[in-house]
């Protein structure tokens, strides 16, 4: 810890306690108020389980890192959750300052990070979930690895955590947890595939907003409506944050198929009306219907200026406060996180200095606008995993006309959701004609380019990068296999002597007798299947295409790196490799 | 080729329920209609048919419906029985391509019985029901392979619907995936020209042949075939511009060739690559010999 900030007031359990950070102190300053008094003999029974799946947890993730195969928080914490279901809940009532929960489609990493900024610049002493992964597992992980064999936290006197906590364990998290301050920030649809429809989502964090103490106090995006709405389930305090500057209207021009995720009121299912529009859904709305508007927000932006890419000057104001603050990140939707964090430093009672140093002097998070220097290049890293999020990159990114280079990473796996449908969804005709390179790459690098060309990319202005070469590419049709596959689609096409039933299958013969009559001749740059006329041929993998994209950006120029979610640790992996990141979890801790 | 100012052609695709039904990417299939017609010199106009507009069967060529979260689908199913019922029936039976995807293909069946609450009434194009058996029973999720006339299809599913065929024609058969119901191996189903499948991702883009399919379908609907395709261009287009491009002008049929083949390396290889990831080989390499 090391900083010796000066003390600070801080409510809790309705008393004002006035703290001092002494090492001293620390370990043996773990209030016991009539509530946790209870939980006490609860807790001395239990110890010995906590301490044997501390004990567990902490091997497994020791062995995990020896072996190499990761930062081995995820693999204790399943090893502890194993051997004792509610370590989190046994280890959370530890913490002095108690715990806060960061959710949300986007900005979870970098909300929770600028709040653990602002905590630790207020003198406390931050946890977090910080190596990414955000469900329970990582939760259990993060707190297994900071405890001792007997079960107990090692230092949890200044202790506070801020815990970013995937959609859909909200429910989970707040049950074993308690926190003091829950933020929400947005909902989107995002890797449907895993979290089901956006709806079930909302239902979830109802289902959370119910089951909270009324001393826990709910920080919401006024802007999202359904974030909004959370706060009419909800007897407690609820802060709400905004965007009030109605000069960010996207009106009714080019933008207007952006896809939008809450379309209707919850009270009475006619359409929402905007006032004013962000993006997406996200702005003043109102219900024609019943009237339902969006609630006034305590803590808002009421002037947001872009300057350059790299940072907004953004005037905030809060009941107490009207000040004007610089977030060292560009986008829309990184306003958001700042509010989202403000408005809960604000439900913590901290003072307005370490929330302007907090944010200001804010280091961007893992693949979140991070910056890295490459063979005289600057790489910066802009994770994109939904179609809002890639939206909003490509807004931040095509903005002016400058000419950008480009690494995209397009992966399937597990972690970024198994369905790539929603590329489709992104508005990737912005980026049209104002690319100065472009490179393809990830396990669906092929989706990503047909994307692409169907957005009016020219297939020459791309450089595709295959995670491995096609082996059907490699061999071609015996002639019986040809013929096997002609006659199955003469057969069916017999059945309708319709004008293109030659053209549309350009191998049989009838269209090639077109073509010697010189009829609907093929168009230029027709190529046939050979390992050379691939669109993909060439080069394969990560590292290559990191190569590629880096090679086609000129010296002394920035390329922008748009990775899904393993697409990113898989960047990180190469970046590490060649000595210019530093492995992201052994970062200390504050 | 001849001035590729006048587009010779033009189709009119009727988007169903845009706002609603517009989950899993659909926006790819309408994006990969405009450009197929587009680079053929057809001109197609989308135009969207969102919850209360009447559908008049004469004023469309092509239609499509998508898929779209439980919430929005009740709102679409009384619309879709109580408004464009007859009109898209009517369509139906005349021989227009209905392209109908997810949610979109479980309303045109008899009826979808969700785990609890009452059954969603469907239009009964398809003589197929749907039932959702619960939370219990998983989800019909990955990625999906089928075969269709000849060659393959491929896409991704997402449903928790189990969709059971009566007497319709299933779409194709599965080759790797769970399909209509994970049981019988078919997927999606076919009543004319009107087909319900589960795949998406978005279908169109990587299926460039399915996208010509119902692209010439509509036109042949529209144009008759070949032979009879100068009269009918004059039948359609000659008489609005008063004759003023006689087809003596460049001494040819001002209807050659209206699906020219198009450069479908990349569309083909993505194709194949998912065929390569599902571990069919064979059809993978097949497929690349398509473009």
């Amino acid at each position: 810890m090391g900083k010796q900030k000066p003390p600070h007031t801080m409510k809790r359990d309705g008393r004002i306690r006035r703290q001092r950070s002494s090492a001293g102190e620390e370990q043996s300053s773990v209030d016991h108020t009539s509530v946790e008094s209870y939980r006490y003999s609860r807790r001395r029974r239990s110890s010995l389980r906590a301490g044997l799946a501390v004990l567990g947890g902490r091997a497994a993730g020791a062995l995990s890192r020896r072996l190499h195969l990761g930062g081995g928080t995820s693999i204790a914490g399943v090893v502890a959750q194993r051997l004792y279901p509610d370590i989190v809940g046994h280890l959370s009532k530890q913490l002095r300052y108690g715990s806060v929960l960061v959710t949300g489609t986007n900005g979870k990493t970098t909300t929770s990070g600028f709040i653990a900024a602002i905590l630790s610049d207020a003198g406390l002493r931050v946890w977090r979930n910080r190596e990414g992964s955000n469900l329970m597992r990582g939760v259990a992980g993060a707190l297994v690895i900071r405890a001792q064999p007997n079960g107990s936290l090692r230092r949890s006197g200044q202790a506070i955590s801020v815990f970013e906590v995937d959609e859909a364990v909200v429910p989970q998290f707040v049950e074993s947890v308690h926190p003091r301050v829950v933020a929400f920030n947005n909902l989107f649809r995002d890797q449907l595939d895993r979290y089901g429809e956006v709806d079930s989502v909302a239902a979830r964090w109802q289902k959370a907003i119910r089951m909270l103490p009324d001393n826990t106090t709910v920080v919401l995006n006024a802007d999202d409506p359904s974030i909004a709405v959370l706060g009419d389930h909800f007897d407690g305090r609820v802060v709400y944050f905004g965007i009030d500057d109605g000069e960010l209207h996207l009106g009714d021009g080019a933008e207007r198929h952006q896809t939008i995720d809450t379309r209707t009121c919850p009270h009475c299912g006619t359409d929402y009306s905007y006032d004013t529009r962000f993006y997406s859904h996200l702005g003043h709305y109102f219900c024609p219907g019943c009237g339902y508007t969006r609630p006034q927000p305590s803590v808002r932006a009421v002037k947001v200026a872009n300057e350059g890419l790299d940072r907004l000057r953004v005037g905030v104001e809060t009941p107490e406060h009207k000040r004007e603050i610089i977030i060292p990140l560009p986008g829309l939707y990184n306003v958001y996180n700042a509010l989202a964090a403000i408005a809960v430093a604000q439900a913590l009672e901290i003072s307005w200095g370490p929330i302007a140093t907090g944010i200001e002097q804010f280091k961007p998070v893992f693949g979140r606008g991070e910056r890295v220097q490459a063979d005289g290049r600057t790489l910066r890293l802009l994770l994109a995993k939904n179609p809002t999020g890639f939206n909003e990159v490509l807004r931040t990114l095509f903005s002016d006309s400058t000419p950008r280079h480009v690494l995209f990473i397009l992966n399937d796996n597990i972690a970024d959701g198994r369905d790539i449908s929603w590329i489709w969804d992104v508005d990737f005709e912005r980026l049209v004609g104002y690319t100065g390179s472009l490179t393809v790459a990830g396990t669906r690098a092929l989706d990503l380019a047909l994307r692409l060309k169907y957005a009016g990319v020219a297939l020459d202005d791309m450089k595709i990068v295959m995670p491995a070469p096609l082996r059907a590419a490699t061999r071609s049709l015996d002639a019986k296999e040809r013929r096997k596959l002609r006659r199955s689609r003469s057969v069916k096409s017999t059945k309708r002597q319709a004008i293109s039933t030659a053209e549309k299958e350009p191998s049989s013969e009838a269209s090639e007798q077109l073509h010697e009559e010189g009829i609907g001749g093929r168009p230029q740059g027709y190529t046939h299947t050979s390992q050379q006329g691939r669109a993909s041929a060439g080069e394969y993998g990560i590292a290559k295409a990191l190569d590629a994209a880096i090679s086609r950006t000129p010296v002394g120029e920035t390329l922008f790196i748009v990775p899904t979610y393993t697409g990113l640790l898989e960047v990180h992996r190469q970046l590490e490799r060649r000595g210019l990141t530093p492995h992201y979890w052994e970062e200390k801790g504050p | 080729m001849n001035e590729q100012t006048m587009p010779r052609y033009s189709l009119t695709l009727g988007h169903l329920y845009p706002d609603q039904l517009n989950l899993y990417g659909d926006r790819g299939n309408i994006l990969t209609l405009r450009r197929r017609c587009e680079l053929r010199n057809i001109e197609l106009r989308v135009v969207g048919l969102g919850i209360g507009d009447a559908l008049a069967p004469d004023e469309y060529d092509m239609l499509f419906i998508g898929g779209g979260q439980d919430k929005e689908q009740a709102p679409v199913a009384q619309d879709l029985y109580e408004i464009k019922g007859i009109g898209l029936w009517a369509a139906i039976e005349d021989d227009m391509p209905v392209l109908a995807v997810c949610g979109g293909y479980q309303l045109l069946a008899h009826y979808y019985r969700p785990a609890e609450g009452p059954d969603m009434r469907g239009l009964g194009v398809f003589d197929a029901w749907t039932i959702h058996k619960g939370a219990h029973v998983a989800r019909c999720i990955g990625n999906i392979a089928i075969s269709w006339n000849g060659q393959t299809l491929v896409g991704f599913e997402n449903h928790g619907g189990r969709t059971y065929l009566g007497t319709a024609k299933p779409l194709g058969k599965v080759l790797k995936g769970y399909g209509n119901n994970a049981e019988d191996h078919t997927e999606g189903a076919v009543y004319r020209n009107t087909f319900g499948t589960y795949l998406h991702g978005s279908l169109l883009p990587k299926n460039p042949h399915f996208a010509d399919h119902l692209i010439s379908l509509a036109l042949y609907r529209k144009y008759g075939a070949i032979d009879g395709a100068e009269e009918a261009w004059y039948e359609q287009e000659g008489e609005k511009q008063n004759g003023s491009r006689p087809f003596e002008a460049n001494g040819r049929s001002p209807v050659p060739d209206p699906l020219a083949p198009l450069d479908d390396t990349l569309e083909w290889e993505a194709h194949a690559s998912m065929l390569e990831r599902l571990g069919l080989y064979q059809a993978a390499v097949a497929a690349l010999h398509s473009s």
